[in-house]
């Protein structure tokens, strides 16, 4: 039972990790642009394909893609900010669920582009480190777990010193928290927007690798990825990014923890039973003030 | 953020999730489940539709056949091909002279992989367009919803079905020629595990079932199939999917010293678990795995991690029915294919079956086509069945196993492609 007990903690938590980066993109743009961007998900997949295309082409491992795939995926969300986002938010009745059927819709174009292009085979990311182990104590880690533990940390941990060491992170912050303070004090609310939305979009690259280190996809994986960045959001906090990172830990170590004390069919409704809890005891999230 | 706007928020996160979780659940609901059957129907003898002499051609009006389809959608992957194993036959019928003598003309429609278009379709194949003779739907959960409209119609309805909870329902004008049964998945495993001698056979069982129709389906006969063969369940569960994590269903399994592992799930799931089996380095004897392992993308996607794995089907290109291999050459031929896909064989075979229906009645008459079949044994290249009330087979079902990169056939032993390997080696090896 203790050896059980410690390997579904350790695997938990690392899928905590990979959990909370996948999400960390999804909490930013719905805190500080107000957009519930139901696409992030399907920018994760796509850069899983690319990561996966780039391995099985060309022989690139997905990790050093990214360097590739992060100023692509920003440039990415600037586009989608300034030509979809913003224009339609500034015609419609309700922006909020204007933005919400345009990305949902957007969504699903990328998922039959991935289509076309990829088939809906399901894929498997096989890398030089795929079956690496590092045995600790009774303990075994799997080595594609840790590297998406440690592309959590260090993305978070990044977009976290961003919001509070740089001018235009702390820009950001302004307008997630007082938006017309923000804007009486000089800053300029949409290009702080557009820029935070082309970072939230860079990251579901990261997250999309990172899940992909773990999981088989295929063009319409994102919706049971979304899933999760709901729980991980809701738990957190809207825009929280500590408060994402705090969520996913806590979700990967109730899995870990529910896998082996209750039975499996039994973790989602644990999982979304803590959820319905949390709703009503704090429904701001974990960390949101 | 004011806590009101915080509320608004999480109502908004709630809609989403639910919205998200209504999407993922109707996609999990029928999912694009190979075929995989079990104990050995019996050799056919007659040929199929394969035209070999020059025959007079189809005279009158053509005979009208419609269905649906999902040629769109989640589960138009495999819908084509069943598509494509309808239309072969068609051009092999009216190149051979016709049904009855007249030409046969189909019509598909797409039901873009929804279940509630697949009945409002094929009520439109009856009532509006009158066709003659209806052709079967995908997957199990349209073609359950199509049955019972076939049955309100009493139309011969010729498809794999949706399991066995679709055929207990006192209907009398389906059938499954052949079925696509989750219960008698493993019924090959349970056949070739009986003959090994005793001491050779696992002995401890660990079983994991995605929960779904399915799984449950596959999971429903395992308690008593294994018991008869000695084998104790030490661990069952059932998980849901996506499964978050798979090493806890691994160290259950190995800490539960089970030398059988059961991985009754789907592609995405069981992937996860061989690789989680791997990464702990447990090394069952047997590794059984439900849909999944069959699909080229198992030895594509997981290479040598995914041999050895015993899995079951209900057809195979390499069986040794007159047909198959004709089937394997059109698949080359027109689309490429190296073998003929599973559902390229299920479609030409369920076609072939309604023909042998019309051409045994000798009428277009439902009743008597329904009753000439439950009455008579059929070839198709599926194998030769005869019926029972239900419109169902004897349970039969193939064991294959992937070896060296191809899924060969290992039980029965008249359709045995190669010796199976177990105890399966250790990994890398």
């Amino acid at each position: 039972m203790l050896y059980e007990l410690a390997q579904s903690l350790t695997g938990g938590l690392l899928i905590g990790g990979a959990l909370a980066v996948l999400s960390v993109g999804f909490s930013m743009a719905w805190g500080i642009t107000h957009v519930l961007n139901v696409a992030h998900c399907a920018f994760a997949v796509l850069a899983a394909y690319l990561g996966y295309w780039a391995l099985n082409r060309w022989g690139i491992d997905p990790l050093l893609a990214l360097p590739i795939m992060l100023p692509t995926f920003f440039l990415l969300g600037v586009a989608m900010h300034t030509l979809l986002i913003r224009a339609t938010a500034r015609r419609a009745h309700d922006p909020g669920l204007a933005t919400m059927v345009l990305t949902f819709g957007l969504g699903i174009v990328i998922e039959n582009g991935m289509l076309l292009a990829w088939t809906p085979d399901p894929r498997v990311l096989k890398t030089a480190y795929s079956a690496l182990t590092l045995q600790v104590g009774p303990v075994i880690v799997q080595a594609p777990h840790l590297i998406a533990f440690g592309l959590a940390v260090i993305t978070i941990g990044a977009l976290y010193l961003f919001t509070e060491r740089t001018f235009m992170g702390k820009a950001v912050r302004a307008v997630w928290q007082q938006p017309m303070g923000a804007a009486l004090s000089g800053i300029d609310l949409d290009r702080v927007t557009t820029i935070a939305y082309g970072m939230a979009v860079a990251t579901a690259a990261v997250g999309g690798v990172a899940m992909s280190l773990l999981y088989t996809f295929d063009p319409a994986t994102h919706l049971s990825w979304l899933v999760y960045v709901f729980l991980v959001v809701i738990l957190g906090g809207v825009g929280s990014i500590l408060g994402s990172a705090l969520a996913g830990l806590i979700i990967g170590l109730i899995i870990g923890i529910s896998s082996v004390f209750v039975p499996l069919a039994w973790n989602n409704l644990v999982l979304f039973g803590l959820l319905i809890v949390l709703l009503l005891l704090r429904p701001q999230g974990l960390l949101q003030r | 953020m004011t806590h009101h706007t915080s509320r608004r928020q999480m109502l908004w996160a709630m809609l989403g999730a639910w919205i998200v979780a209504l999407a993922v659940g109707a996609c999990g609901q029928a999912p694009a489940a190979p075929a995989a059957p079990t104990t050995a129907p019996t050799a056919p003898t007659t040929a199929p539709a394969a035209p070999t002499t020059a025959p007079a051609a189809p005279q009158g009006a053509p005979i009208k056949i419609g269905c649906s389809l999902p040629l769109t959608g989640a589960f138009a992957d495999t819908g084509v091909w069943v598509q494509r194993g309808y239309e072969q036959w068609a051009e092999d019928v009216n190149a051979a002279g016709g049904l009855l003598g007249r030409p046969v003309e189909l019509t598909i429609y797409d039901d873009e992989s929804k279940t509630e278009n697949a009945v409002n379709l094929l009520n439109r194949v009856i009532s509006v367009d009158q066709a003659d003779l209806l052709c079967g739907g995908y997957p199990g959960t349209a073609a359950a919803a199509q049955m019972a409209v076939a049955e309100k119609n009493q139309k011969v309805y010729v498809s794999m079905g949706g399991h066995m909870a679709s055929f207990s329902q006192g209907f009398t004008y389906v059938f499954g020629a052949p079925p696509l049964m989750g219960q008698w998945w493993y019924e090959g495993l349970y056949g070739w595990l009986a003959s090994l001698p005793e001491a050779e056979r696992p002995k401890k069982a660990a079983i994991f079932t995605i929960n779904n129709p399915v799984g449950a389906a596959i999971l429903e006969p395992m308690p008593e199939k294994l018991s008869a063969l000695g084998i104790e369940i030490v661990v069952n569960e059932r998980y849901d999917v996506p499964l978050t994590d798979a090493a806890p269903l691994v160290t259950k399994a190995k800490g539960a010293e089970a030398d059988i592992f059961f991985a009754n799930g789907f592609f995405p799931d069981s992937v996860q678990i061989v690789k989680a089996m791997r990464a702990l380095d447990y090394n069952p004897k047997l590794i059984a795995q439900g849909v999944g392992s069959i699909i080229p993308a198992w030895v594509e996607e997981l290479g040598a991690d995914g041999y050895y794995v015993f899995s079951g089907t209900a057809v195979h290109p390499s069986l040794p029915f007159e047909g198959i291999s004709r089937l394997n050459e059109v698949a080359r031929a027109k689309y490429n294919a190296p073998v003929a896909p599973i559902y390229f064989i299920f479609g030409y075979a369920w076609m072939q079956a309604l023909q042998r229906g019309v051409e045994g009645a000798q009428t277009l008459d439902q009743t008597a086509i329904r009753d000439w079949l439950k009455s008579n044994q059929i070839t198709t290249v599926a194998g030769t069945f005869t019926f029972d009330e239900r419109g169902l087979p004897p349970p039969y079902n193939y064991l294959t196993q992937v070896i060296d990169g191809k899924v060969e056939l290992i039980w029965p032993p008249e359709v045995r492609t190669k010796e199976p390997i177990y105890p399966k080696p250790a990994w890398g090896q």
